[in-house]
């Protein structure tokens, strides 16, 4: 149009018009008209559309309005609709197209050569000053994990901008206007459940606005499975996969199946995953599931035929009728369709923490008799089942149903017996325990019944019982011939009573074959023997502590007959503890003890020294001899004794005397001096502490003449003892002299030794340490201090009816104390009138605190209620003597004039007195 | 928002019991209000240096020292039921809104809040009876922003500030509560038997 009039007033210049005119037609781009701005606010996308003529090259111009800045400033290819003639061109913007207005501009371009631009349009922003409130965009925006937001913050028309923080995390800003502020969060993480909150504060840290973004994933569902449970509809359930982070109603995952939405599916978790289900009420052999959220949506299918699929469903209702042992079991299903369907059930059984499966199968099943139970027992029971062909799964458990067995009558008792030396024994039994008494046992019956005289005896016993005595001396004087008794033990219950549990008992004691030992090992004795001809029906293998005397726990297995070998096992076993294993034949007649063993589960040291340690000399030798360690303190099989000479401060080893039953040892060679010895027992697992004895050589001459004893207030009388005149080696007596101070270094350099001039002087000891520190022995009559113990004497009861008794009453004392000790020296049984050193009443007392010397009060019998009770069943001990006239009568032994703890000079004097007075005698 | 209580005869005082029991559990209420919204503040990464401007919800007359005994415990506990319709609507929104499935200590906090609000509010209805002798009216919610907005960011900061509105009101029923006749005999009555119990000693 410009050009036309040019041309039209300008008639002169023609050619100069025709040369812009040439220009202008072929090089001018027409300007762009009709420029529209369409924004999409949730995408943040501008859709600009012009009419740009026959240009297909454009330049485009985004400014911010209010500060001028340039967004967006490019050359776009475009060409237009060739229906409309429109060019279209979108651009996205990073900030929310709220966020500040924009000014756009176009203009065509053709080569180098562009249009003028077309008018300025303006996309309105939020921050116009109309629009007065604190904003912030974008608002509720779902993104996926990893993207980058971008949010702006519009602050309130007079406030001050302060920061914007995503979560609690103040971001970097940049200024899109005078009250509009943007900030860009990249790499997004995955929100918390109800999303990621922008705030957006004033400068005075007043909260002006804020956004909330919500970043997760599409979802990514797996393992769609569809089966029947009721062989018409579908139940199709998959692994809803990983958290989308999406919730809430809006933006949560919805699930279609075949097409059918499901506002709710039902949801669990297994394997820490979460599952969903949802059903169909028809079966449809192809499954197609749809998860959507606003991120996207992902697919699955399954497709099986229906017989594929039958998962059946729990049993119900279910009901038992319960006996004794067994029980049946009844359910019901709720489809009809199961009737004539072939299943397959596992019946779970559980009982004390013990669970059992069991399988059934039939078509329809619906009940089944679970065998196998015990009677009175508590059971829990469950059941599912499968479908015997194209077995797909097993269905769900039914609920427990809870039962208690009948109850029936018990077994027969574990029965065995016990005899001891005097022929009396127990009928013993194993309690029945909860599965063999098959309900509470009310009693037990049991019948002695003497086969040859059909004599009977019935006795019926509490269920707390479980041992008898028997007196088969009473038994075989009072009519009977035979030599053996058949005792029977029933048990009852409230169902009836148990069948017989016999054993034939032999009326009389039968000596024990030789012992051999047995090393305990894996956890108990192994026991091997030659087979038995008699045992018909089987071996007996019974075992009790070695050392116990009297109603002894026994215990016992039987065994049987074709079996030769056993580890005998019990809890019981104690490491130091000797037991005594004892097979028998089991026949018809009374069981053969056939084999006996000895051993330990573990041997220890001896838990105390050798008692009565003495020391004697002869001729030029010293004899030192001691007693037997009791069995109960043997603690191992004695291998010896292993003989010390004590200088005070170190043993050296003179001997070891490997025969365990060997009582004394003769160190020979020594010159005159003084010497300790001292004694200690041995087995596999060591030595013990040791028993000490001080010995010092001097001339015989010497002795008589130089021994000063002092008797402060008392001495003990001596037991006559005729024979011991001259003979040192029965009797010793200590002779209140101090040892010589010779080391043993000293006395060897000693050249000439006098034996026919030289006397033994024992000097009893405390221990080593006492023996350095009392130079002067003090005279004491207390008794505890004494330590002048009698062989026999012994503070437990007699015990005459055990094997061993005769060797375990030699020694009641701690042999550790290291007293001298007599072995000589009887004890006086007629002591009941004579006890001068007693206080009266006080004798339980002082046995008690046995530790001195009181041969009267140490026989057990000197009470005379014991004495009538026991019958006088203590022949063992030394016959009674009479009191003799050279015995002393003792003052009280409590005197306050007497040191505490100092009773060994006093000993010493007194037993030398003793001695002296016996060595007078002819 | 109007008043619909019937103004019937005079009060009496209300049950000394009643009222110190109305009071500790509003003070227990205020400490799990105070708690509930430490829970949120964590839970939505609200930083403790900024501030959120108050914006009343509740609708009550205004405070006077004119009121009796009756018309301020009306006062507080129309106030409370509205907290506890806001409360209730707060926890539905958040659910529908927000998603609240999961069973986390905020959730647990939050329900503690709702049922000890509905025990306060029996125990002021009680008061109320017994004060007025009337069945207690229940106010009107009308004009209460019950259904709140709709934009999430505003969704959460309309639920704070119903947390906070219950805050306040737990505290003004705290002074209110005690304030009332009969507690500050029954303390008198304490006091004066302390007193009574001290000068018998002497």
């Amino acid at each position: 149009c410009i050009m036309c009039i040019y041309i039209t007033l300008n008639y002169l210049f023609l050619t100069v018009c025709l040369c812009v005119h040439v220009f202008f037609f072929f090089s001018v781009p027409t300007v762009p008209q009709q420029v529209s701005l369409s924004p999409n606010l949730e995408t943040q996308q501008l859709t600009l559309s012009w009419l740009g003529g026959e240009s297909t090259t454009f330049d485009i111009m985004i400014l911010r309005t209010e500060l001028n800045e340039t967004v967006f400033y490019e050359t776009v290819s475009v060409t237009a609709d060739k229906i409309s003639g429109q060019h279209q061109w979108n651009w996205t913007s990073v900030e929310p197209l709220e966020c500040t207005s924009l000014s756009v501009q176009i203009r065509s371009r053709d080569g180098q050569t562009t249009s003028d631009w077309s008018d300025t349009h303006i996309l309105p922003g939020m921050d116009l000053p109309s629009n007065k409130d604190s904003q912030m965009f974008p608002q509720d925006r779902v993104v996926s994990v990893g993207t980058n937001t971008t949010f702006c913050c519009i602050v309130e028309e007079g406030l001050g901008f302060g920061s914007i923080r995503y979560r609690d995390l103040v971001m970097n800003v940049t200024r899109l206007s005078r009250r509009s502020y943007a900030m860009t969060q990249i790499n997004q993480g995955p929100s918390g459940v109800t999303g990621t909150n922008v705030f957006c504060s004033s400068d005075e840290k007043t909260l002006l606005n804020g956004a909330v973004v919500f970043v997760g994933y599409p979802p990514l569902p797996s393992d769609l499975v569809c089966e029947t449970h009721d062989l018409v509809s579908a139940v199709c359930q998959w692994n809803r996969g990983r958290d989308t982070h999406l919730y809430g109603k809006k933006r949560k995952t919805y699930y279609t199946l075949n097409g059918r939405y499901f506002t709710h599916t039902h949801t669990h978790t297994f394997m820490n995953q979460k599952w969903s289900a949802c059903s169909l009420a028809q079966w449809d052999g192809n499954f197609t599931l749809v998860a959507r959220n606003l991120l996207g949506q992902y697919s699955l299918t399954d497709s099986s035929e229906l017989s594929l699929r039958v998962r059946p469903v729990a049993p119900a209702n279910l009901t038992s009728v319960v006996r004794a042992w067994n029980a049946t079991l009844l359910w019901q299903w709720k489809h009809r369709g199961y009737d004539s369907l072939a299943l397959i059930c596992q019946v779970e059984l559980t009982s004390h923490w013990h669970t059992t499966t069991r399988t059934f199968s039939g078509v329809g099943l619906r009940s089944v008799i679970v065998l196998d139970l015990r009677p009175d027992e508590d059971y829990s029971i469950k059941v599912r089942c499968g479908v015997q062909q194209n077995f797909w799964n097993w269905g769900d458990w039914s609920g427990p149903l809870a039962f208690r067995t009948s109850i029936d009558i018990p077994d027969a008792p574990d029965v065995w017996m016990w005899i001891e030396r005097d022929n009396t024994g127990r009928l013993m039994w194993k309690p029945l325990t909860h599965r063999e008494s098959h309900g509470q046992i009310t009693g037990y019956e049991v019948t002695l019944w003497s086969p040859d005289e059909n004599i009977q005896h019935t006795e019926t016993l509490p269920q707390s019982i479980c041992t008898v005595p028997i007196n088969l001396t009473h038994i075989s004087t009072t009519g009977s011939s035979s030599n053996k008794v058949i005792a029977t033990v029933i048990a009852k219950n409230a169902a009836g009573v148990s069948p017989p549990a016999s054993i034939v008992m032999p009326l009389r004691w039968t000596d024990p074959p030789a012992v051999s030992r047995t090393a305990y090992m894996d956890g108990g004795f192994p026991l091997s023997w030659q087979s038995d001809a008699n045992a018909s029906c089987g071996y007996v293998v019974e075992w009790h502590d070695a050392s116990c005397q009297q109603d002894c726990a026994v215990e016992w297995i039987k065994v049987a007959a074709e079996n030769t070998n056993i580890s005998a096992q019990s809890e019981n076993f104690q490491p130091g503890v000797r037991y005594t294993l004892s097979l028998y034949s089991c026949s018809s007649e009374v069981p053969q003890l056939l084999q006996r063993w000895e051993g330990y589960m573990e041997e220890l040291v001896p838990s105390s020294s050798v008692p009565h340690l003495s020391s004697n000399q002869q001729d030029s030798n010293i004899k030192l001899s001691w007693g037997e360690i009791p069995l109960v303190s043997r603690r191992g099989f004695l291998l010896g004794y292993h003989i010390y000479l004590n200088n005070g401060s170190q043993l050296m080893l003179l001997a070891n005397v490997s025969d365990p039953t060997s009582r004394s040892y003769t160190v020979k060679g020594l010159p005159v001096g003084s010497y300790k010895f001292t004694v200690k027992a041995y087995t596999s697992a060591g030595e013990d502490t040791g028993a000490t004895v001080s010995i010092s050589l001097e001339s015989y001459n010497n002795i008589l003449f130089s021994i000063v004893a002092r008797v402060k207030k008392a001495f003990y009388p001596d037991i006559p003892e005729p024979k011991l005149a001259g003979d040192w080696s029965r009797t010793q007596g200590p002779l209140d002299v101090k040892p010589s101070p010779h080391s043993m270094v000293h006395i060897v350099e000693e050249p000439e030794w006098d034996s026919s001039k030289e006397a033994l002087v024992v000097i009893p000891e405390e221990d080593e340490d006492e023996d350095e520190t009392g130079d002067e022995p003090v005279d004491t009559d207390e008794p505890t201090s004494l330590r002048y113990y009698n062989q026999v004497i012994d503070d437990r009861p007699i015990r005459p009816r055990f094997p061993d008794s005769s060797a375990s009453s030699a020694s009641s004392l701690d042999s550790a104390r290291t007293d001298v000790t007599y072995t000589g020296i009887q004890t006086s049984g007629n002591s009941l009138g004579y006890r001068p050193q007693m206080q009266p009443g006080s004798l339980s007392q002082d046995m008690a605190s046995f530790g001195g010397y009181q041969p009267q009060c140490s026989w057990h019998l000197d009470s005379p209620v014991e004495a009538e009770e026991s019958g006088g069943l203590a022949p063992s001990l030394g016959s009674p003597t009479s009191v003799a006239s050279t015995q002393f009568l003792l003052p009280d032994s409590g005197s306050k004039e007497q040191p505490e703890g100092k009773g060994q000079g006093s000993s010493s004097a007194t037993t030398w007195f003793h001695n002296l007075l016996s060595s007078a005698k002819p | 928002m109007a008043d619909r209580r019937t103004r019937g005869m005079t009060g009496t005082e209300p049950s000394r019991t009643t009222a110190a029991r109305a009071a500790a559990i509003a003070e227990q209420l205020h400490h799990e209000c105070a708690l509930l919204l430490e829970l949120f503040r964590k839970k939505e990464s609200l930083s403790p240096d900024l501030t959120v401007a108050d914006g009343r919800l509740v609708t009550v007359p205004p405070p006077s020292s004119q009121l009796d005994t009756r018309d301020k415990l009306w006062r507080l506990h129309s106030a409370l039921l509205q907290c506890r319709s806001l409360l209730e609507r707060a926890i539905t929104k958040e659910e529908e809104e927000l998603g609240g499935a999961e069973k986390g200590d905020y959730q647990s906090q939050r329900k503690t809040v709702r049922d000890r609000l509905s025990l306060l509010l029996a125990n002021t209805g009680e008061l109320l009876k017994a004060t007025d002798g009337t069945a207690v009216l229940t106010p009107s919610l009308e004009g209460l922003e019950i259904d709140g907005p709709t934009i999430l960011f505003e969704v959460k900061l309309w639920i704070y500030r119903i947390f906070k509105e219950l805050d306040y009101w737990t505290k003004t029923a705290i002074t209110t509560l005690q304030g009332l006749p009969s507690v500050t005999a029954k303390e008198r009555g304490r006091t004066t038997a302390v007193r009574r119990r001290r000068s018998t000693r002497r």
